[in-house]
């Protein structure tokens, strides 16, 4: 009987603790979304972390996930154009969609017509913004209002989650521009339009990009124009995102000695890549190590 | 009408540039076709020809009535005539059940390609026994479904149920027909998703079909009856489908995919009874179609795939109450190939095809086989979606 008793009792506990269901767009989101709710929040995510997150398949299981959400978070700008087929699909006109662009210093918006002859440009700016650790902060204020205000019980709670998470990355960021100091001012060369938030932030100079315009393949007269360019600004480094191909950087390596790093620009997108933490910690040390 | 329709798409595509950074403005995307292609099939003009098809065009509308609900409209140009291929509502969230309402004119979800446009298919010439049981343009109708998410847990399961008005069922009526009357067909689909892995899916589904296609006065097929009896022919389609899919990175993914129908129906048949005497009644008859295919993208800008299909009916033939899907003496056969260059992105595409028919006759006529070659150019302007499995 007492062993009833104190199922029961456990049970009741368990089933008193906020459980707010949350789906983040993109394993970065989900990592901040577990810093702020940890465990009173359940969360699972829809782009793997080697996964390229402007292209992702519109698969029935991701609008299960969401069938059954409180909170959907995601990038927004324009990054996730599969996101409102999910939310539809899923038919659940409940669903909480929180855009973490909101707040967000924005660059990159164009200040012209854009259209499909500039390549996959986004008409509300570059979204990649989660590379800069100072943004993260954005994102996660922003996550914090929102789970705050689905269990108002918890403000406390996930105020206290922010408030370490961010004094965390404020440390960090005293380390990460410390050793950042080595390469400032250095010109690298990027695959994908996607690093004018992190450049900006630790002062790299970005001297060009593999693919001609953005999402636009490389071609061979490109490749030709940035073998002059590695050559007359001595480039030593390409950086990308390691879910795209590497075919053309690694002509452009065999021609000029340039190093190829293949980073991950999500959680999970390496398996030593488990946090948001991890993540910039592991471009950092690449960059300094290979530039 | 083409004219009416011409201007309402001009109006369309004006408004939409000059309210372009409006976000409330629907969508507007435009997919034109244009298609070269020889054959080798003996007796037509085109024989060993560079041959040049018509550009076709489609022009769709497509946005969010209001939180729950959205709308589509897709006006089709083919063959020098616009025509409207879709028009629909649809209520996505907010109702009961989990329950999607899709009310107007649509493809239907009889398997899974029919819902899908052409201009998204990997390969080039519809399945045989879509055209041949349900017309050249698919299985599209006008009428209501009703979709529902069932709680099978972390399976995506859906059942359709609808009721259409039955135009579809007009390309397997015969001159002798009659007219069918107000009589609504039903058709439901039950369908199941699951991740196999993070890069591994597939879907299987079971559709099912029933009503009344035509109505034949039994008097044009009898010399002795002397009385005007009209009877009703219905039909039954059983169809199953599959698709699988493997993408172990963002530049490779492996298509297999497959559908069928079973067909049971009424059709007239007359039996002869020495020179001088026949009768005719209402026989009931059971034939079958499907096709499979694979489609390999092996670069982000390549794929190669092969399809076979195998159909009742010989392809071309007009319809009558002893062709197409009321055939149950002949069958058709294909064999497709084809190679795709997306020379930029998924906005454009070139695709080299090859098609082989050949034709079997019960009653052993020989017919000799026939391969078309084609080219085709499509691209695709506007708002790009994302592609759903």
């Amino acid at each position: 009987m007492k062993k009833i008793i104190l199922i029961l009792f456990i049970a009741f506990v368990s089933m008193n603790y906020a459980n707010i269901k949350v789906v983040a767009s993109t394993t970065v989101i989900y990592d901040l979304v577990k810093e702020i709710g940890k465990d009173k929040v359940s969360v699972d995510f829809i782009a793997r972390g080697d996964q390229d997150p402007h292209f992702v398949e519109v698969l029935p299981s991701y609008m299960l996930k969401l069938r059954n959400a409180d909170i959907f978070f995601r990038i927004g700008m324009g990054l996730e154009m599969w996101s409102g087929q999910l939310i539809d699909g899923s038919r659940n006109s409940s669903l909480k969609v929180i855009d973490l662009s909101t707040d967000i210093d924005k660059k990159e918006v164009p200040n012209y017509k854009p259209d499909a002859s500039y390549g996959d440009v986004h008409p509300f700016g570059n979204p990649h913004y989660w590379l800069d650790p100072e943004n993260a902060k954005v994102m996660t204020k922003e996550i914090y209002e929102a789970l705050a205000s689905e269990s108002h019980q918890d403000e406390a709670y996930f105020k206290k989650n922010l408030d370490e998470f961010n004094s965390r990355i404020d440390s960090k960021m005293q380390e990460w521009t410390n050793s950042m100091q080595k390469v400032k001012g250095k010109s690298l060369l990027f695959f994908h339009a996607s690093w004018v938030y992190f450049a900006e932030r630790f002062g790299l100079k970005t001297a060009g990009f593999v693919e001609p315009k953005p999402g636009i393949a490389p071609s061979p007269s490109h490749n030709a124009e940035l073998v002059q360019i590695i050559k007359s600004k001595n480039i030593k480094t390409i950086v990308m995102e390691n879910f795209y191909s590497d075919s053309a950087p690694n002509q452009l390596s065999q021609l000029t000695g340039v190093k190829v790093l293949k980073v991950a620009t999500a959680v999970y997108g390496l398996k030593s890549v488990n946090s948001y933490i991890d993540m910039i910690d592991y471009i950092v040390n690449q960059i300094i190590q290979n530039s | 009408m083409n004219k009416l329709l011409f201007a309402l798409s001009l109006f369309f595509i004006i408004s939409g540039s000059i309210n372009a950074q409006s976000s409330i403005n629907p969508d507007i995307s435009l997919i034109g076709t244009f298609n070269t292609f020889t054959n080798f099939i003996k007796g037509t003009p085109e024989y060993g020809k560079l041959n040049f098809g018509d550009p076709e065009m489609e022009l769709f509308v497509d946005g969010y009535l209001n939180p729950f609900a959205r709308a589509t409209a897709n006006i089709s140009y083919e063959s020098n005539t616009f025509g409207v291929e879709e028009l629909y509502g649809n209520i996505v969230r907010g109702l009961p059940f989990d329950m999607q309402i899709k009310a107007g004119k649509f493809l239907v979800g009889f398997g899974k390609l029919n819902t899908v446009h052409p201009h998204a298919w990997p390969f080039l010439e519809r399945p045989l026994f879509h055209q041949v049981f349900f017309g050249e343009s698919g299985f599209n109708d006008v009428g209501i479904n009703f979709s529902f998410l069932l709680p099978t847990g972390d399976v995506f399961t859906n059942l359709d149920l609808g009721i259409f008005k039955g135009s579809s069922t007009i390309p397997q009526t015969d001159s002798n027909a009659i007219d069918r009357g107000i009589n609504p067909i039903f058709v439901g689909r039950l369908n199941a998703f699951l991740s196999l892995d993070d890069y591994t899916n597939l879907e299987i589904g079971l559709s099912g079909s029933y009503g009344t296609y035509s109505k034949g006065n039994m008097i044009l097929f009898s010399i002795l009856k002397n009385v005007n009896n009209i009877e009703t022919f219905n039909y039954l389609f059983g169809g199953f489908d599959f698709k699988f899919k493997y993408a172990p990175d963002s530049y490779t993914v492996l298509t297999l995919q497959g559908e069928g129908i079973l067909n049971h129906r009424d059709v007239p048949r007359i039996d002869y009874f020495g020179v001088d005497y026949s009768t005719a009644s209402s026989k009931k008859i059971s034939n079958s179609g499907f096709f499979i295919y694979a489609d390999y993208k092996f670069q982000k800008q390549f794929s190669v795939g092969a399809k076979y299909d195998y159909t009742a009916g010989i392809l071309g033939d007009l319809p009558t109450f002893y062709s197409l899907s009321n055939d149950d003496k002949n069958s058709t056969q294909g064999f497709e190939t084809w190679f795709s260059y997306y020379p930029v992105e998924e906005t454009s595409v070139v695709r080299l095809g090859l098609q082989h028919l050949f034709y079997s006759y019960g009653d052993g006529t020989k017919r000799s086989a026939e391969t078309t070659i084609k080219l085709q150019f499509l691209f695709s302007l506007g708002p790009h979606k994302a592609h759903p499995f």
